[in-house]
């Protein structure tokens, strides 16, 4: 049974939001069932994958492990809120041009990690950028994308360029047929 | 014109301002949440099951369990060995039992704890070896003899004339540990049924045709009332490739209840529904003639397969027939168990059946190699299978760029200078691997095409183009745009993907086996083809002209079909067409490594990885499949194992306990394409998603060899069996001082 | 997903009304960062029926102050200390160790009295209410046996706090506040070796803040940590070393070794080693004494007997980074 309920009042992408909600509430499930906000995703639950990641006050936390009457006095950013009327933020905008998304789960939590590497150092190190990213688990690119795409939004450089390299035809090798032996058990 | 392009995949800005749906991002008015109640015992007859206290729980709406749905399924037609939820026999720690479903997941938690379940405790099986050695323990009745799901032994050429006469010869027994996907968004399903009795169901699968199979199957429902829809997915590796407990459930729960239902497993629930990389124990000899060449390969090899089927009976060819190249085989022999075990049921991971044989093999050439005084990539190369082929075992290799693939990595590593040279602590290892674009065989046997496609164009230009085909994504919704751009001659950013419904969508029959690009990309390119040329014929100064001038033309609207059927391929012999491929890739891996040799503590410095995918239709798409395969390869190295306690209870089911690499723990990956324009791809195209993770593992294990002489021969390579491996050497070299 | 049991949260908003709400509930439990007691709860570890939420002391309980000796609030933050210049400066070990705690989002929200009250780990506790039934539950909740020692009647799940081992070595003093007053404890006296509640604090007794004395701003200091993964582990073993050296010699040496048991270990009989040279012959009877005393239990998912073999070296090359170290401010 959901127990005892409260009212709270979250800040949430420059919106203010009063919910009714259980006092156990935790701050992803007000974002994604009360209001709708499904960008931040669930991974883990716990607080071991990162997926979860939001920002309050700019910083990235976890909102999978944050009663979400805790975040009342912070102002949250959701991935819904990091695009404006102008369009996605560079972070986006380099996730999305250099293939650094492929199945996309890992990476609202991911970007608004960037984001907030970025808001605090503007030209982060390989090792930075690592480092920042540590609490987000991706399972899909190495990671290898994702720190171009940050180096990218942080304009340090281009998207990767190498080209193709061409085999030369092979010529087969001697070819010895054999006769098969199959044992049916 | 679009196709070699780095085309920013369709779906990314979706999925970078958090507006893409994911399974779980599906809610409907009146929606229930629904759990599932899992054994707590790894072998147990259920004597009686009471689900009346859960009922009259407030906030229950229906409970479910396994008599509502009888009939047995698996992916594979002549294995189907699961129930959703078991009426008398549970055969591993978290199989599923019985299912609630309430207003909200809290109340349907807890009302699982008043669920009343007899078990009778049996004894388990929790080894490949106790399985064999305990026929009477039956884990699976579908087991016709003992405990094995299935039995292969296939021998091309006189093996043991061969390795009797071979000059060099490694023979040793090696152990592959299980790991599982670790996909970031945990499996998750919605239904809901509507008035007139049709069904729709959401899921995060990779092979919703199957999904559709089979829930019509189980529910006794024509396949016509139900339809399956893949919302977008966040990440699968295999994983996601059975049917599921939770599809069924939810289905037969929207239906009893007539309101929507939704079931998300939890992180723990995701491991109990594993199908991961099987466990291996393998028994292998490589032996090579005096000129380096392989004479013989031959291998035993024990699978441990857990409690059900799944892809098993794949698994247990795959484990031999997927090594045959990129080397010459002289001659070959497998012998292949896979058993049934009381534990979560392994399946497909990413290189499915062929990455624990691969690392074994690759070890062994090292080994053979080693004793001849022969350079490891020297090795490789001599013994190149070539392009236009047959394999030993009788598989056609019709294009094939290892060489280039050798190369690049011999050269960005600077091998020739640094191999053997690097001091203590500190290695290079090479290793090669092949991989299939799909597989000829459809899993079950049928006439018509394994992927469809078709596209409509509006006379707006806009071209849509309806696809069966999963992304999970690898970005195979990407490539279609692409290759309509190229066909049609239109904006690639004016192309729809409509995607993985199966009311909308041709059929596909998933992503599986790498298969996706190679078989849906033919079938799209076809479909593209032929209205290229009607719009050619039609002329205009737009696209949006030609499209109207065509319809115009046509008299009708304008679409057109493309698919991609399935080939006989593959030797002449029972089983000579599973791992029978269209077309193979090829892979090579450098891997550097330092060993801390007073702890035993290693890490992959840098991993240069070279894959020969035909032609890269796409190379950010490329890239980002080699470097996640050598991230999942080289993890399976690092720390990756399912360990479980000595009653089969699985230690640790959390992303904390079963540990998967961060930023920091992963090495720098360097990613190298190679074309070779296969005759029968795509534009030349074959797969990337999988070949490339095979070489990472015994390129790393060669590596320590080199950085400290020593040949670890069990996944993963943790830092104490390294140590314990190097005071074995240094003990052993002891004696030989000593003289004893 | 995992759902938080109903509980009722009370929000203080001062220490005085934060002791008396514990006083109050009897079995309520401290919730700050959330970062251990939230999973927890989720996995049914807890019967909590109150949380006393510490969100509105966050101003009064997050201050770095020194004043003579180092003051440090309860509620600083992970992240905070890990940058902190006036803790770099004065107790580097602890800046080094809180910099290695977790992940980043983690030490964001972490705080330094929830990382040193961080309740006791173990592979058989920290699970879903399913696991630990199937498992036949432990003797730290709802059980009878102990799984990591045959037949053991005091439950040994391990300290995992990386700050705990320096602030042992450093000699801290932590202050608890309760209804009848505030006192000082040294920290060597918090911790007991049961792991079940593996402090002294009582129920209705809250950790506001620690001392640093300032005689340990300029010793020699070093931490070192083994996990698995560089980031997000829990400690497979942590350790902090602070060395007094004068003119080469030692005056004083403490060294501390945590992820073994439910209390982290101070290495017992070191005096005997002052008035010797500070240098590696130094550093291996400190490894010695180490290996001697600690002894790594199942309680960990790493192999013990590697993590006993590996401990020694971990030491010796800690301290010899520690004295090779300037001292720190003085």
């Amino acid at each position: 049974m959901p127990g005892k309920s409260a009212t709270i009042r979250l800040h949430v992408n420059g919106e203010e939001h009063t919910l009714a909600v259980p006092v156990q509430r935790t701050l992803l499930e007000a974002l994604r069932y009360d209001l709708g906000l499904t960008g931040s995703k669930q991974g883990c639950d716990k607080g071991d994958c990162g997926a979860c990641t939001v920002l309050a006050d700019g910083e990235a936390i976890l909102s999978c492990i944050t009663l979400a009457a805790d975040a009342q006095d912070r102002k949250i950013t959701t991935i819904e809120g990091l695009a404006s009327p102008a369009g996605l933020d560079p972070v986006q905008r380099a996730f999305a041009d250099c293939g650094a998304l492929q199945c996309g789960f890992c990476q609202p939590g991911m970007m608004l990690s960037a984001r907030a590497l970025l808001n605090t150092c503007a030209h982060p190190s390989l090792a930075q950028i690592k480092d920042a990213l540590s609490g987000n688990l991706c399972r899909c690119t190495g990671y290898t994308k994702i720190y171009e795409a940050v180096q990218v939004a942080a304009g340090m450089r281009g998207p990767a360029s190498r080209q193709p390299v061409a085999s030369e035809r092979a010529p087969a090798s001697d070819s010895v047929a054999h006769a098969v032996k199959e044992i049916v058990p | 014109m679009s196709i070699g392009d780095r085309f920013p995949k369709v779906d990314g800005p979706a999925k970078a301002d958090g507006s893409g749906v994911y399974a779980d991002d599906i809610s409907f008015p009146r929606i229930l949440h629904a759990k599932i109640l899992r054994s707590p015992h790894a072998n147990a007859r259920i004597r009686k099951i009471d689900v009346s206290g859960a009922s009259r729980y407030p906030g229950v709406v229906a409970t479910l369990t396994g008599d509502e749905l009888p009939v047995k399924y698996g992916v594979i037609p002549w294995t189907q060995d699961e129930q959703a939820l078991a009426t008398d026999h549970v055969r591993f720690v978290g199989d599923e039992v019985a299912c609630v479903a309430a207003l909200d997941e809290r109340t349907a938690e807890e009302a699982l704890a008043l669920i009343e379940v007899d078990y009778e405790v049996l004894p388990a099986v929790l080894t490949p070896e106790d399985a064999l050695a305990h026929p009477e323990i039956k884990v699976n009745e579908r087991a016709k003899v003992g405990n094995i799901t299935k039995h292969v032994n296939l021998q091309f050429g006189d093996v043991d004339a061969e390795v009797a006469r071979a000059t060099a010869i490694a023979s040793q027994k090696y152990r592959y540990a299980g790991s599982t996907h670790v996909p970031i968004e945990p499996h998750c399903a919605v239904a809901r049924a509507d008035a007139d009795g049709n069904l729709t169901v959401w899921s995060s699968t990779q092979i919703p045709h199957y999904v559709h199979r089979e829930l019509s199957r189980v529910l006794g429902l024509s396949a016509s009332k139900i339809r399956v829809i893949q919302p977008l997915l966040g990440g699968a590796f295999g994983g996601k490739s059975d049917p599921f407990a939770l599809e069924f459930c939810v289905a037969k729960l929207a239906l009893k209840t007539g309101r929507p239902v939704k079931i998300l497993y939890t992180r723990e629930e995701v491991f109990y529904a594993h199908r991961g990389r099987h466990p291996m124990n393998m028994d292998l000899t490589v032996a090579l003639d005096r000129d380096g060449r392989i004479a013989a390969v031959d291998n035993k090899i024990l699978i441990d397969g857990g409690a059900y089927a799944s892809f098993g009976l794949v698994t247990a060819y795959y484990a031999g027939q997927l090594l045959t190249g990129p080397y010459r085989f002289g001659t070959y022999r497998f012998d292949s168990y896979r058993m049934y075990t009381n534990k979560p049921p392994c399946g497909p991971k990413r290189g499915h059946g062929s990455v624990q044989p691969r690392f074994a093999f690759e070890v062994a050439l090292d080994e053979a190699a080693e004793k001849l005084g022969i350079d490891p990539i020297e090795v490789r190369r001599r013994n190149f299978i070539g392009e236009q082929v047959e394999t030993v075992n009788g598989q056609k290799i019709t294009s094939n760029g290892f060489l280039k693939c050798l190369e690049l990595v011999e050269q960005a590593s600077g091998w020739k200078e640094r191999h053997g040279k690097l001091g203590p602590g500190r290695g290079l290892g090479v290793a090669g691997s092949m991989y299939i674009s799909g597989t000829a065989y459809p899993v079950y046997p049928n006439e018509m095409p394994q992927s469809g496609i078709l596209v409509k164009l509006d006379r707006s230009g806009r071209v849509t183009v309806f696809s069966g085909a999963s992304d999970i994504g690898q970005g195979v919704n990407t490539l279609l745009c692409q290759i309509a751009a190229e066909e049609l001659g239109c904006d690639p950013h004016e192309v729809t993907i409509v995607a993985a419904d199966t009311d909308l969508t041709p059929v596909d029959l998933g992503a599986y086996s790498s298969r996706v690009t190679f078989m849906a990309g033919l079938a799209a390119r076809e479909a593209c083809q032929k209205l290229a040329a009607k719009l050619h014929a039609a002329g205009g100064s737009t696209f949006a002209e030609a499209c109207q001038r065509a319809e115009a033309e046509e008299g009708a609207p304008l679409a057109a079909v493309g698919g991609y059927r399935t080939q006989k391929l593959g030797g002449d012999y029972r089983g000579g067409t599973i791992g029978a491929s269209p077309a193979y890739s090829f892979t090579a891996h450098v891997a550097e490594v330092s060993v801390d040799e007073e702890t035993g503590i290693w890490k992959v410095e840098k991993i240069w990885a070279a894959h020969d995918c035909g032609k890269a239709l796409n190379p950010s798409l490329v890239e980002g499949q080699i470097e996640g395969s050598v991230y999942m390869g080289a993890a399976e190295a690092q720390m990756e194992e399912m360990v479980y306690d000595a009653k089969g209870l699985l230690f640790g089911p959390s992303l904390l306990d079963y540990r998967i690499p961060t930023s920091v723990d992963t090495p720098d990956l360097e990613s190298y394409i190679v074309e070779s324009a296969d005759p029968n791809g795509p534009y030349g195209a074959k797969e990337a998603g999988e070949g490339p993770l095979h070489p990472a593992i015994p390129a790393i294990a060669n590596a320590i060899h080199d950085a400290c002489g020593i040949r670890i021969r069990e996944l993963p390579f943790y830092p104490q069996r390294v140590l314990a491996l190097l005071r074995e050497k240094a003990s052993g070299l002891r004696r030989q001082a000593s003289g004893i | 997903m995992m759902t938080l049991p109903p509980v009722e949260v009370l929000r203080p908003s001062s220490v005085a009304e934060a002791v008396e709400a514990l006083q109050k509930h009897p079995g309520s439990r401290v919730l700050a960062g959330g970062t251990d007691i939230v999973p927890n709860l989720k996995y049914g570890m807890y019967d909590t029926q109150h949380l006393v939420a510490l969100r509105g002391l966050s101003k009064e309980l997050r201050y770095v102050r020194l004043q003579n000796d180092l003051h440090l609030g309860a509620l600083c933050t992970i992240d905070q200390l890990a940058h902190d210049e006036t803790i770099r400066r004065c107790a580097p070990a602890l800046a080094e160790a809180c910099s290695q705690v977790a992940g980043p989002q983690l030490r964001r929200m972490g705080t330094l009295g929830g990382n040193l009250c961080l309740d006791t780990r173990c592979v058989y506790i920290n699970q879903s209410y399913f696991w630990r039934n199937a498992l036949g539950f432990c003797l730290k909740k709802d059980g009878t046996v102990c799984h990591v020692v045959a037949g053991g009647q005091r439950c040994v799940a391990a300290a995992s706090n990386d700050t705990a081992p320096v602030l042992l070595a450093l000699g801290a003093t932590i202050k608890i506040v309760s209804p009848r007053g505030e006192r000082e404890l040294p920290l060597r006296d918090f911790y007991l070796a049961d792991g079940i509640h593996n402090t002294v604090l009582r129920p209705d007794e809250l950790l506001t803040g620690i001392r640093l004395p300032k005689d340990a701003f300029a010793k020699r200091q070093g931490f070192a940590k083994l996990r698995t993964r560089a980031a997000i582990d829990f400690p497979s073993l942590n350790m902090a070393v602070a060395l007094e050296i004068e003119k080469g010699t030692v005056k004083s040496v403490s060294l501390a070794v945590g992820a073994l048991a439910a209390r982290p270990a101070l290495i017992k009989g070191l005096d005997d080693l002052n008035g010797q040279k500070a240098d590696a012959r130094l550093a291996e009877e400190l490894a010695r004494r180490a290996h001697k005393q600690c002894k790594p239990l199942t309680n960990i998912g790493v192999d013990p007997d590697w993590r006993r073999d590996v401990l020694p070296v971990l030491v010796r090359r800690m301290v010899l980074r520690a004295a090779a170290t300037a001292a720190a401010a003085s």
